[in-house]
C-alpha cells in the first residue's frame, strides 16, 4: 500500500470486484444516493429464524473486534491493513466486526465481502481523522457492540487512533482481551510524540499482547510504552501479490524509468528528492523520473523542475487513485523512497511485486523488508542516495521482474499474516482473567503522577460501567444472529 | 375466533391477534404494548421530591432565593417527564392482505394516530439495525414506492428484535414477497461475488 499519494477529494467508493451491502445505516433513516429500485435489492436478509442454517461457530474460532479510526471509505496503510487482514481472518472460519467512526454521509451499519459486518458509529471526527476523544462517551456504545456480536476479544490498531484508546480500555473493564498493532514510529522528544507516548503507556500497561510489523518498531514501541518485550509480537505487513503483478513484457531498458510514489511531504523525503532528482538528471542523460502524489512539498519539486528545465524528464502525475498505482509502477524499472522514517514501507512491496528495483533510505523497518538482491539502501543524505541509483542502474539489467514477483508471492501473503495473528489470538485468551483490583498496580507504574491519575481514570470506568449495568442489564441487550455465508455460485 | 400468542420481556408486551373471518380473508393483528415499570416511577419521584425539599431547606434556614425552589421544582418536573411520561401505550400493525397494512399509535392522552399504507406502495419491509452514538437497535421498516425515506413501523418503541421477527415475517407474507424469500436467496448469493 502506497502510503497517503491519495488526496481524493470525495470518498472513495470501492470496485465492483469488492461490492458493499448495507442496510440503510443512517440513524436519522435516510437513504442516500440511491433509487428505490436498487434499495431493494441492497437488503441482507439475515434469516434470524432459520437457526439451523447460521454458521454454526466451532470451537477455537473466535470473534473479533477490530477497532481504529481508519478505515474505508479512507485509503492508507491502516485501512488496507485491518481491511485484508480482516478477510483472511473470515477465510479461515474466524468472526470479524469492525468498528470505526461514521464518514461524510457513511454511517451505521455496512456490510462488506464475505460478511465483513462494519459498524460505522456515528461520531464524527474532529482532528486528522480521529474522533473526538471524551473519555467514557464511547462506553455505552462499545459495551452494546461487545455484547451484541458476542464478542471475544477486541484488536485496535494504530496508536494515534483516540478511538482505538478509548475501546481498548473499555473494553478491558469489562474484561474482554484486547490487542493492539502498531502500524508506525514515533518520536520521543517532540510534545506531541511526548503525550501520545503516555497515552500509549495507558493503554498498554494492561494489554493482553501487542504486535508490530517490524522489530524496529517493536523496539520503538516498547521503549515508548515500557511494555515487556515478550508480551510483542512481531508480524510484517504483506502485499496483495494477485493484484502488483508485472507488466507482461518487459521494457526496454532505454530510457530508465525512476517512478516514486508517495505523499510529498516531510516525512517522506521530499526534500531529499528535490536534491538528488537534478544530480542524478545530469549523470544519466538517458534517465526519467516519474513521480506520482502529492503534498505540501510538490510546489518544492516543481521549482526543482523549473530551475533545471527537467519538464521532460520529470514527470509529476499527481495524486495516483490506487487502482491505477499498479499501471504507473508497471511504466517503471527502478522504485525510488527516500522516507526519512518508516516502520515497514509497504510500497516497496508493491513495488517489488511489480518487478521493480528498489532503492530506499536506509531507516527503520526498510532494511528487514527485502532481501538483499532486491533493494539497494542508502543513508538518507543526497549523495549516498546518487550513489546508490548508481549502482541500482548498474545492476538492472541482471533483474527479472517475473521472477522477483514470483519470490515475493512465496514471502508474503496475507494469510500467513493471518496465520500468525491467530496464533497471537490465542495466546490472548490464554491470559488470565483479573478483577479491578489486581489491575490496577500495572496502572502506577506508568510515573508518579501519571499512574494514579490512569489508576483514577480505570476506577470511574468501573463505576461507570457498573451504573450502566444496573441500567440496561447485560441480558437486555440481545446477541445479533450470525451473518449466513452462502457459497459462491460461479456459472 | 382469535388466536393470541404473547411474548413479553421487562419494557415491551407483545401481542399477535390472528382473526380468522370467513375465509379466505384473515386480519392480523400485532401489538406492543409499552409496559410501565414500577421501581423507576418510585425512585425517580423521591429524588424529585429530595431535591425540592433540599431546596426549601436552603431557602427557609439558610435564606437562599425562593427562585432556587422554583428551579428545583421544574428541574424535577423535567426528570419525571423524561423518566416516566410515557406518551405512546400501545402501538398496533393491523395487516389486511391483498388490501394493505394499517400502523397504528395510540397515545397516553387517548389520542390514537393511523397511518394506512395500501399493499401495492410497499416493496419491501426489511429489519435494520440503527446505529445511534450510544445504542445500536432492531427496526422493523417498510420501503415504500416513490419514497427517499423508509417508513418506520413502530415509530418510538424499540421492541426486541424476538418479537420483531414474527411481525416481519406476516409483512413479508401479506405483501407478497412469497417469492421474495427466494429473491433474498438471489441477492444474498449475489451479493458474496
Amino acid at each position: 500500500m502506497v502510503f497517503g499519494s491519495m488526496v481524493r477529494k470525495k470518498p472513495i467508493t470501492l470496485s465492483k470486484s469488492t461490492p458493499t451491502h448495507y442496510v440503510n445505516p443512517n440513524w436519522l433513516q435516510r437513504i442516500s444516493d440511491i433509487s428505490v429500485d436498487r434499495a431493494a435489492q441492497l437488503v441482507v436478509d439475515l434469516h434470524p429464524f432459520r437457526s439451523s442454517e447460521v454458521m454454526e461457530f466451532k470451537e477455537g474460532r473466535h470473534r473479533i473486534l477490530m477497532v481504529s479510526d481508519f478505515f474505508y471509505p479512507n485509503f492508507g496503510g491502516v485501512e488496507n491493513h485491518i481491511y485484508l487482514l480482516s478477510q483472511c481472518l473470515l477465510k479461515l472460519g474466524h468472526k470479524v466486526v469492525v468498528m470505526t467512526h461514521a464518514y461524510a454521509n457513511r454511517s451505521g451499519v455496512r456490510y462488506m465481502t464475505n460478511g465483513l459486518k462494519v459498524y460505522y458509529v456515528p461520531w464524527k471526527p474532529f482532528l486528522m481523522q480521529n474522533t473526538l476523544p471524551t473519555f467514557y462517551g464511547t462506553l455505552p456504545i462499545i459495551r452494546t457492540i461487545l455484547i451484541r456480536e458476542k464478542i471475544s476479544l477486541v484488536h485496535g490498531h494504530q496508536a494515534f487512533s483516540t478511538l482505538c484508546h478509548e475501546a481498548l480500555m473499555h473494553a478491558r473493564t469489562m474484561g474482554y482481551k484486547v490487542i493492539f498493532t502498531d502500524h508506525s514510529l514515533y518520536g520521543f522528544s517532540d510534545i506531541g510524540s511526548i503525550h501520545m507516548n503516555k497515552v500509549l503507556q495507558f493503554t498498554l500497561a494492561d494489554v493482553s499482547q501487542a504486535i508490530c510489523v517490524s522489530h524496529t518498531s517493536k523496539e520503538n514501541t516498547v521503549l515508548r510504552s515500557g511494555l515487556p518485550p515478550e508480551k510483542v509480537f512481531v508480524i510484517p505487513n504483506a502485499v496483495d501479490t494477485t493484484m502488483f503483478k508485472p507488466a507482461p513484457e518487459r521494457l526496454s531498458m532505454d530510457p530508465i524509468v525512476i517512478v516514486v510514489i508517495s505523499r510529498l511531504v516531510y516525512r517522506k523525503g521530499a526534500d531529499l528528492l528535490v536534491e538528488v532528482i537534478p544530480e542524478v538528471c545530469h549523470l544519466y542523460p538517458n534517465v526519467r523520473f516519474i513521480i506520482g502524489g502529492d503534498g505540501p512539498k510538490r510546489v518544492r519539486l516543481e521549482e526543482m523542475r523549473e530551475k533545471h528545465s527537467l519538464q521532460d524528464r520529470v514527470d509529476m502525475l499527481g495524486a495516483v487513485p490506487h487502482a491505477k498505482v499498479r499501471s504507473v509502477l508497471n511504466s517503471g524499472h527502478i522504485f525510488l523512497n527516500s522516507s526519512l522514517t518508516e516502520a515497514f514501507c509497504i510500497a516497496i512491496l508493491e513495488a517489488a511485486s511489480c518487478g521493480l528495483l528498489t532503492v530506499s533510505t536506509h531507516v527503520g523497518g526498510v532494511p528487514e523488508v527485502l532481501p538483499d538482491d532486491m533493494i539497494v539502501l542508502a543513508k538518507p543524505d543526497p549523495n549516498d542516495m546518487v550513489d546508490a541509483i548508481k549502482k541500482a542502474i548498474r545492476i538492472l539489467p541482471r533483474i527479472d521482474p517475473q521472477e522477483m514477483h514470483l519470490r515475493m508471492k512465496e514471502m508474503y501473503s496475507w494469510h500467513d499474516v493471518a496465520k500468525r495473528t491467530e496464533i497471537v489470538y490465542d495466546r490472548a485468551l490464554r491470559c488470565s482473567n483479573q478483577t479491578l483490583l489486581e489491575r490496577l498496580p500495572r496502572y502506577l507504574t506508568c510515573g508518579a503522577w501519571a499512574g494514579k491519575l490512569f489508576c483514577l481514570v480505570m476506577t470511574i470506568d468501573f463505576i461507570l460501567w457498573r451504573l450502566l449495568q444496573l441500567w440496561q442489564p447485560d441480558s437486555e441487550v440481545e446477541p445479533v444472529p450470525d451473518f449466513k455465508r452462502t457459497e459462491l455460485k460461479r456459472g | 375466533m382469535a388466536d393470541q400468542s404473547i411474548i413479553s420481556n421487562a419494557r415491551f408486551i407483545y401481542v399477535h391477534d390472528n382473526h380468522k373471518f370467513s375465509p379466505p380473508h384473515a386480519v392480523d393483528s400485532h401489538h406492543i404494548i409499552v409496559r410501565r415499570s414500577v421501581v423507576k416511577p418510585i425512585v425517580v419521584y423521591l429524588f424529585a421530591i429530595l431535591l425540592v425539599a433540599y431546596a426549601a431547606f436552603l431557602h427557609f434556614e439558610k435564606g437562599k432565593p425562593v427562585t432556587t425552589v422554583i428551579w428545583t421544582f421544574f428541574f424535577g418536573a423535567v426528570l419525571v417527564k423524561f423518566f416516566i411520561w410515557r406518551p405512546i401505550v400501545k402501538e398496533s400493525v393491523i395487516i389486511m392482505p391483498e388490501f394493505g397494512v394499517q400502523l397504528e399509535t395510540h397515545y397516553g392522552s387517548g389520542r390514537i394516530n393511523r397511518c394506512f399504507i395500501p399493499v401495492s406502495k410497499i416493496l419491501k419491509s426489511v429489519l435494520n439495525e440503527h446505529v445511534t452514538p450510544v445504542t445500536c437497535c432492531w427496526c422493523l421498516s417498510l420501503l415504500i414506492r416513490d419514497e427517499n425515506e423508509l417508513t418506520l413501523v413502530f415509530k418510538k418503541s424499540r421492541p426486541p428484535l424476538k418479537m420483531l421477527v414474527p411481525i416481519w415475517k406476516a409483512l413479508c407474507a401479506a405483501t407478497d414477497c412469497k417469492e421474495s424469500f427466494e429473491f433474498q436467496e438471489d441477492v444474498l448469493v449475489r451479493g458474496l461475488y
